[in-house]
């Protein structure tokens, strides 16, 4: 364990802070991690062979508990009562918090896509939102070693949207389930691709983890570590170096500015004492979350930076993007009445998806809307829970007795939902700032979200919508509830798909962004962001390896930067 | 809606002193009809407000329940009685008092969260009408009797009646969630997962061959 002064001092233990802490203290730093939450140990608090049935209220969602009793969220959820926030009049926004030892990395969906260079420099290529400082072949470097470290199946497919990775990446993906067939199959009649997920899930043993054995949701966090947590994966192996001091129930509210314009320190209070404290270290990495680090930024306030650190450009907070997404649910005629058999595959995430097809036909301007979105699809034959009969009360809403009996033997399984997971275009209007009232129960100031789905996303979201009900009747099936004629009606509120990025993006002028193209806030050289909120723009694939790559390259500058430029480190 | 300490007063009354029978059983008809009893502070109000649900850091390894159960012994009755029209026993599985949907409904319609709360209101709402309309308090049902009713209630809510529809829909909905997430409704509906297995080996070839892939 290290001692204070620190080398690094990261705030936040997900998918950003855990993996700095890996890569600094594998690299000598000593490093000191502050967590807003409690310790958590997936090994020894998974409930993994809990049955829905044994939880309270057959594992159904509830405020306390959103995705269910055995999430592997801790002191999370939408609306946390000790720490507020507030939207602007006629918005809405879903904030999704997580307060433990790897925050959201342990309830994580497990996406794992590369962006391609189109995601990259989608400005150059449509004039819309902002480049990132670096192209594809500039970042793959990190790309490589995060999926190497992390565990991801699934396969090279050569397809304009999804960029192969080098071999060695990747893990051979489980097979398709049976209805994940019909949506192949559909697929080819279409001439569209569906192809294996990218999932951070490991399919053969690596690092001393064993592999994916093929039972108990992944979303409660995986006890034998075959799936990606930030606590198994990268803070284990940081803890073994013997140079991770690890401090729990620490909220950061400021980071200290040295009159020589370095940062020298964080306060942070105790959330359980309520007492402050001070932690000095060389250099800050923030990876609280996008919209945390956004407000410790804003609330470091000082003579040379009055509305907080890195808003010298005016740009801190925004450029807040979402992930657009909507549902329809089929019914598989196919499926129904079909005898017992296990169809679980790695429990409640998808072997595969339908990647964006369209990139030619947008890239020459022949659709409405300039960025795309994926499609992934969710049911069959999972372990009956609270949310089986949803879909089964549309189709037969009046039966009782016997005949509902035989119905739901009839209908179990036979449901899938398409679920559109979209790229929104970045503008500066959506953003969040602090609001002058409203204080957590610590006393910080809590932020206000002013974030809006534009035309872009509804033409995308209601050709999303058409686009998955051609993918239902393509595989046989037959749509449960017909799209509303408003996409408005289809697509989610902004954060509900808890993609939430950008707020302090990284460029290549410090005019036109906060950070540099390492997270590195523009005028205080040891100063990293390294969560979501650099993000200049959200490709239709989940943040999460981005994020996890991004903080690798920062963590190696910022160890290179160390050594050169304060030698005593 | 009425006020739910009205209607759980409605509920207990009718219940416990038997309802008198009532040609309508619509929500105003039915206050008529079983007198409209004063609102007073009841133990079924007062006990579910208190209480608070099981936290946002419950112990997962050993899951509990941590609010009070509100249900009588003769609600759960009407409960069973009801229950076991919507889920019968057929030969394939057993009816659905025995596998204890009664006692869930109980921890449902007991829960403080707001989808529960609503819940409570049009269970013991659709409990309180389909008692006016029993010619007997509802615990005291014999099968057929039941059977009758539920025929009955099932008409009303086909034509969309309230509060027989929504009645219908969540009482059956929540009865679906407790009998199917017990180890007999798992079984029943033919899920054979949770097997830990070095590799997953896909649908067997019956199956493939079923859906055409």
């Amino acid at each position: 364990m290290a001692t204070e002064p620190f080398d690094v001092i990261i705030v936040g233990s997900g998918a950003a802070g855990g993996t700095a802490a890996y890569v600094l203290t594998s690299l000598g730093a000593r490093v000191c991690l502050l967590e807003a939450g409690r310790y958590y140990e997936p090994g020894r608090e998974t409930p993994m062979f809990q049955r829905h049935g044994a939880a309270p209220l057959a594992d159904a969602g509830t405020p306390d508990k959103p995705f269910g009793f055995y999430d592997a969220t801790v002191d999370g959820g939408w609306v946390l009562p000790e720490e507020p926030y507030t939207t602007a009049p006629g918005t809405e926004f879903r904030w999704f918090r997580a307060r433990m030892l790897g925050g959201r990395t342990n309830h994580w969906g497990r996406v794992a896509l590369r962006y391609a260079n189109h995601d990259f420099k989608a400005y150059s290529l449509d004039g819309l939102g902002a480049d990132w400082p670096f192209t594809y072949e500039e970042f793959a470097p990190w790309y490589d070693r995060a999926e190497r470290m992390v565990g991801v199946f699934g396969t090279n497919e050569h397809l304009p949207d999804i960029p192969d990775s080098p071999p060695g990446c990747l893990q051979p993906p489980p097979v398709p389930r049976s209805y994940e067939r019909l949506v192949i199959a559909g697929g080819r009649r279409l001439g569209r691709p569906v192809v294996a997920s990218h999932e951070a899930v490991i399919t053969q043993p690596l690092n001393g983890r064993l592999a994916c054995f093929y039972a108990s949701p992944c979303l409660r966090g995986c006890a034998i570590r075959a799936n990606f947590q930030s606590p198994t994966v990268m803070l284990a192996p940081a803890s073994a170096s013997g140079r991770l001091t690890t401090i729990t129930h620490a909220q950061v509210y400021e980071v200290d500015l040295a009159p020589d314009g370095l940062v020298r320190g964080v306060h942070y209070v105790d959330r359980l004492t309520r007492e402050h404290h001070y932690l000095a270290g060389r250099a800050v990495m923030l990876g609280a979350s996008a919209m945390e680090s956004v407000r410790i930024l804003f609330n470091s306030r000082s003579a040379r930076f009055p509305d907080g650190i890195g808003s010298a450009s005016g740009l801190l907070g925004r450029g807040v993007l979402s992930t657009p997404g909507s549902n329809v649910w089929g019914r598989f005629p196919q499926m129904e009445g079909l005898p017992p058999f296990n169809d679980d595959g790695v429990v409640s995430l998808p072997h595969i998806f339908i990647p964006w097809w369209l990139l030619p036909e947008q890239r020459a301007g022949r659709l409405p809307f300039a960025r795309g979105y994926h499609i992934e699809l969710y049911g069959g034959r999972t372990e009956p829970s609270a949310y089986t009969f949803d879909q089964f009360n549309v189709v037969s809403p009046l039966t009782y007795g016997k005949r509902l009996k035989e119905e739901a033997r009839r209908y179990y399984g036979s449901f899938v939902r398409f679920s559109q997971r979209g790229e929104m275009v970045m503008r500066d209007s959506n953003r969040v700032v602090i609001d002058p009232q409203m204080k957590d129960a610590w006393g910080i100031p809590g932020l206000c979200f002013d974030v809006r789905w534009s035309g872009q996303e509804l033409r995308q979201t209601a050709h999303a919508q058409r686009s998955m009900v051609e993918f239902i009747e393509a595989a046989g099936g037959q749509v449960v509830s017909p799209p509303p004629s408003d996409p408005r009606q289809a697509i989610t509120a902004p954060g509900r798909m808890i993609h939430e990025v950008g707020g302090a993006r990284a460029g290549a002028d410090p005019r036109k962004s906060v950070t540099d193209s390492y997270g590195r806030v523009w005028g205080v050289p040891n100063l990293y962001v390294i969560d979501g909120a650099v993000f200049p723009s959200s490709a239709n694939k989940n943040p999460t390896l981005t994020i996890i790559a991004f903080a690798w390259r920062a963590s190696e500058h910022l160890r290179k930067y160390l050594r050169k430029e304060l030698p005593h480190a | 809606m009425p006020d739910r300490r009205e209607t759980l007063t409605w509920l207990l009354r009718a219940l416990a002193l038997g309802a008198a029978p009532a040609a309508h059983i619509d929500s105003a008809s039915a206050r008529q009809a079983c007198g409209g009893a004063p609102a007073q502070p009841d133990r079924l109000g007062a006990a579910w407000r208190g209480d608070r649900g099981y936290g946002r850091d419950p112990d997962l390894l050993h899951p509990q329940v941590t609010w009070a159960l509100t249900l009588t012994a003769q609600q759960k009755t009407a409960i069973a009685r009801l229950a076991d029209v919507f889920l019968p026993e057929d030969g394939s599985s057993p009816a659905a008092s025995a596998v204890g949907v009664p006692d869930f409904i109980d921890e449902w319609v007991s829960a403080p969260y707001p989808q529960q709360q609503q819940d409570r209101v049009v269970i013991l709402e659709g409990l309180n009408a389909l008692g006016c309309a029993a010619k007997e308090p509802l615990h005291t049902l014999d099968a057929v009797q039941a059977q009758n009713l539920v025929a009955g209630l099932h008409a009303r809510a086909a034509e969309g009646k309230q509060p027989e529809a929504r009645f219908f829909d969540r009482f059956r909905h929540i009865c679906l969630i407790g009998y199917y997430t017990t180890p007999v409704g798992v079984a029943e509906l033919g899920y054979v997962g949770y097997q830990p297995s070095p590799r997953f080996a896909g649908p067997p070839p019956e199956v493939l061959t079923r859906l055409g892939v």
